[in-house]
């Protein structure tokens, strides 16, 4: 089994359009900071385990065929791993490398006990009928058992999958060690151990670290003018509850385009024209633009929540926001990121934005090994809890260093991780 | 039902954890009331084919060496009914009589009742064929721990728990929890519900069931118009146990006049409401209420049902409120808090005479809720305060009550249909969303 290096950067010229190049530049630019010795980054590059497993499935048609399923261990020193499962075409063990190391530093810089992990089955879902998805699901997870369970590595649902493959997963993993391990996995059904509030949780976290963010730059919710990219899950839910608490929404979009409207939108009723038209052209009630004028719209909040590289070295100097908080991963590239920083934009990073979400991952996971379920309001209450402390972590960090947000993020959780790889100290 | 049965019912410390059964075909008589529920549902045929067949049942021959030097050899079972939701969790019973249909039924039954309440269990029944009274608590002792350690393969916190059962005192559960932390070599108490608060046994266990009563007498109060009494109603229990017994006291303290309770021996009636403190006291100390003193009437159980009241709440025995006196039922609201106190024929008198039943599926479901509680606080190592277990208890009541409330009012069901409804619908998305495996 090859064990890659999840990034080297020094030894290619770093794609500006390659989110994983970006991370790695930020990690070294934080081991820098951090005065990390060599060693220790190369430990801190390099996954702890990686497994390759053949997934052969009878098809529907009485076929044979053999699938490639991944799962990465980035690094558990601070506990099991975590970390989603993707299904896709384009699916490799690269990518699938950086996505673990990447949520090795997510789960530190909201201080959640984990490790960070990846898994993924090269597949094209549109493809398999659910009788098949099935079988793949539950041959992969027998063949990475080994190296499952919830005190060592506990998967979620990532693209192209749901709770569904989740609870296949479960009930995979239960029938082999014959007891009901509901820990397992994360992004279950409520009513096989979910969490409430899961669903909401990546966008109610981005809602807080943006006020969080608003208050460092003496701005008031009722004065600030939000664009928000993107109206799934992160998006549409950040634009609902910012909408609550009374920030102005100029602006939402889909992947076809944006509606505009400078005195703000009906959030509700442009989310319920998408409920029924599952796009959002045809909407009344504002302006159309293209995507691409969109973030360059004039407001005082951007919520790139779609998808990566929206904002580059080619657009970064027509945004206008004063504050970006970054509901996707990987929106901002690296060059992007100096612009904004001259310009004085403050960016709230991705790892720090979006950790909602892993974040109730973990309460799930917490609920499950007690066997007690949290109401909603509970499980609000607690997240809100850990994003405001992680901003505030965050913040002193870059203050510190004097460094931008995502600087100061990325030295908080790489920090953290090595200060608990030197306690545990090198096993034989 | 001999009188001696009676009388051990009315006074037993817990609760017959059963639906009163069809002795010739317990199994079925159980599920039928089920498959009504599953047809307006519109359950497919096949997936609820599941659900009508236990997921796994263990015979196996339990051999104790006698206090006489010979060797008697015992039956004992485990049906565990449905795995979806989670472990199953279910009654350990010692019983000359017992039978493997009726365990079924049983263990079916503790399926519903979790899957309504959303407590993460399925449901299990099991026990030893033995008789209690006529073995010495050394051959006792020898077969449960034999039985337990056959059983290993299939119980434990996370797979199969014993709760208690009439003949399974507190002693019996501690023996299960050794054996069983003996053999897996950690201490393995959440295996065990019902347990003495010093093997961690939850606070409120003994009156767990009285207090989720109070919760579902409030909620059902306002349910049906007459919240107005909510502070006050007139209210008629029949049976002075640890149920019937705790709900008389707590509903007192809230205010209520407790107009009518009775025991195995007969009721006491006063039109302005009962001394309920001093009667519990008196009971403590002379066993039974036959001779106590007070400005009351005596009157018999048969009168008791058919009092006119605000609230009846049978806390005793099955089947007391039959065709026969049914008619004469006079209370505006009658909630079940024993095992099946209504039969089926007059469950359905009353609906049509407008008397709504609130079934005993839901309302006396504070024990299994309690039992839940103390394999959390098991799994977590910390005990909650009585007033957490309190709050707690509220809660799973109330959501339960809630839930049933919304399917009944939207497929215009009885609140017993709707309860049984809820139920399986639960445990059949359950069981789609996991899927059959291999």
């Amino acid at each position: 089994m090859s064990t890659g290096s999840l990034a080297a950067p020094s030894k290619q010229a770093p794609d500006e359009l390659n989110p994983f190049h970006a991370m790695a530049q930020r990690f070294e630019i934080a081991a820098d900071h951090l005065g990390l010795e060599p060693g220790l980054r190369e430990v801190l590059r390099t996954p702890d385990r990686e497994m390759t497993v053949a997934i052969p499935i009878v098809m529907d048609n009485k076929e044979l065929r053999v699938f490639t399923g991944y799962r990465v261990q980035h690094n558990f020193s601070r506990g099991p791993c975590k970390g989603g499962i993707r299904y896709a075409p384009d699916v490799n063990l690269d990518e699938v490398r950086a996505l673990a190391a990447w949520m090795t530093w997510k789960c530190s810089v909201v201080d959640i006990p984990f490790g960070g992990g990846k898994g993924g089955v090269i597949c094209d879902p549109r493809e398999l009928s659910q009788g098949e998805l099935e079988r793949i699901t539950r041959r992969y997870t027998t063949g990475i058992m080994d190296i499952l369970g919830p005190d060592r590595d506990v998967p979620a649902p990532d693209v192209n999958t749901n709770e569904q493959t989740m609870a296949w997963i479960m009930d995979t993993y239960s029938m082999h060690v014959r007891r009901t391990t509901t820990a397992i996995v994360t992004g279950k059904p409520l009513m096989i151990g979910g969490s409430r509030g899961r669903t909401e949780a990546t966008g109610r976290g981005v809602m807080i670290t943006c006020r969080e963010a608003l208050k460092k730059i003496g701005l008031r919710p009722e004065n600030a003018r939000v664009v928000v990219q993107g109206s799934g899950n992160v998006g549409g839910i950040a634009a609902m509850l910012m909408h609550r608490e009374g920030y102005r929404i100029v602006s939402m979009s889909d992947m076809y385009g944006a509606v505009h409207r400078p005195e703000g939108l009906d959030v509700p009723a442009v989310l319920a024209h998408l409920r029924q038209h599952k796009r959002l052209d045809g909407y009344g009630g504002a302006d159309h633009l293209a995507n691409t004028e969109q973030l360059e719209l004039d407001c005082d909040i951007l919520i790139p929540a779609a998808t990566e590289n929206q904002i580059t070295s080619k657009n970064a100097e027509r945004i206008r926001a004063k504050l970006i908080v970054e509901g996707a991963n990987g929106p901002t590239t690296v060059a992007a990121d100096a612009i904004l920083e001259q310009r004085g934009a403050v960016v709230v990073p991705d790892i720090l934005a979006n950790a909602g979400g892993v974040t109730v991952s973990y309460f799930e996971w917490v609920q499950d090994r007690a066997g007690f379920f949290w109401t909603e309001e509970v499980v609000n209450a607690r997240l809100e809890q850990v994003m405001v402390s992680s901003f505030e972590e965050v913040d002193q960090m870059a203050r510190r260093f004097g460094v931008s947000l995502r600087i100061g993020a990325y030295i908080l959780a790489v920090g953290r991780v090595a200060k608990v790889y030197q306690l545990r100290g090198v096993y034989a | 039902m001999s009188l001696q049965e009676a009388a051990r019912s009315f006074d037993d410390d817990l609760l017959p954890s059963s639906p009163p059964l069809d002795e010739e075909t317990p199994f079925a008589s159980m599920m039928s009331l089920f498959d009504e529920a599953a047809e307006r549902l519109l359950i497919e045929p096949d997936a609820y084919a599941i659900l009508r067949k236990p997921d796994r049942e263990i015979s196996v021959s339990v051999p104790v060496k006698l206090d006489d030097g010979m060797l008697g050899v015992f039956d004992g079972y485990r049906v565990q009914h449905n795995m979806g939701l989670g472990p199953f969790i279910g009654p350990l019973r010692l019983d000359p009589n017992l039978k493997l249909d009726e365990l079924r039924a049983l263990a079916g039954w503790m399926t519903w009742k979790c899957a309504l309440l959303n407590v993460p269990f399925g449901g299990a029944a099991g026990g030893i064929r033995i008789n209690k009274q006529r073995r010495s608590r050394g051959e006792l002792e020898r077969a449960v721990r034999r039985y337990v350690s056959t059983l290993l393969d299939v119980i434990g916190p996370d797979r199969d728990i014993f709760s208690p059962d009439k003949a399974a005192d507190e002693e019996v559960m501690g023996w299960v929890m050794d054996t069983v932390s003996g053999h897996e070599r950690y201490t393995a108490n959440a295996v065990v519900t019902g347990k003495p608060t010093v093997l961690g046994g939850s606070r409120h266990h003994e009156d767990a069931v009285a207090h989720g009563l109070r919760v579902i007498l409030g909620l059902a109060l306002e349910h049906h118009g007459i919240g107005s009494i909510r502070n006050g109603a007139r209210i008629v229990i029949q049976g002075v146990g640890s149920v019937g017994g705790s709900l008389a006291r707590l509903l007192h303290a809230d205010g209520h006049r407790i107009i009518a309770l009775s025991d195995v021996h007969g009721a006491l009636h006063d039109e302005q409401g009962l001394d309920v403190p001093a009667l519990l006291e008196w009971r403590a100390r002379h066993g039974s209420l036959r001779d106590a003193e007070g400005p009351f009437r005596r009157i018999s159980n048969d009168e008791l049902l058919t009092l006119p009241c605000d609230v009846l709440i049978p806390c005793a025995v099955a089947n007391v409120i039959t065709i026969r006196n049914a008619v004469q039922v006079q209370t505006k609201l009658l909630i079940e808090g024993a095992h099946g106190p209504v039969s089926a024929r007059a469950d359905r008198m009353l609906h049509e005479r407008g008397v709504p039943v609130v079934p005993d599926i839901l309302a006396n479901a504070g024990g299994v809720v309690v039992n839940y509680f103390e394999w959390v606080q098991n799994r977590q190592g910390y005990t909650w305060l009585e007033g957490v277990v309190n709050t707690r208890l509220r809660r799973f009541m109330t959501e339960a009550w809630t839930a049933v409330a919304k399917v009944q009012a939207e497929r215009k069901v009885r609140l017993r249909t709707a309860a049984n409804m809820l139920a399986v619908q639960r445990v059949a998305a359950a069981d789609k969303l996991r899927g059959i495996y291999a």
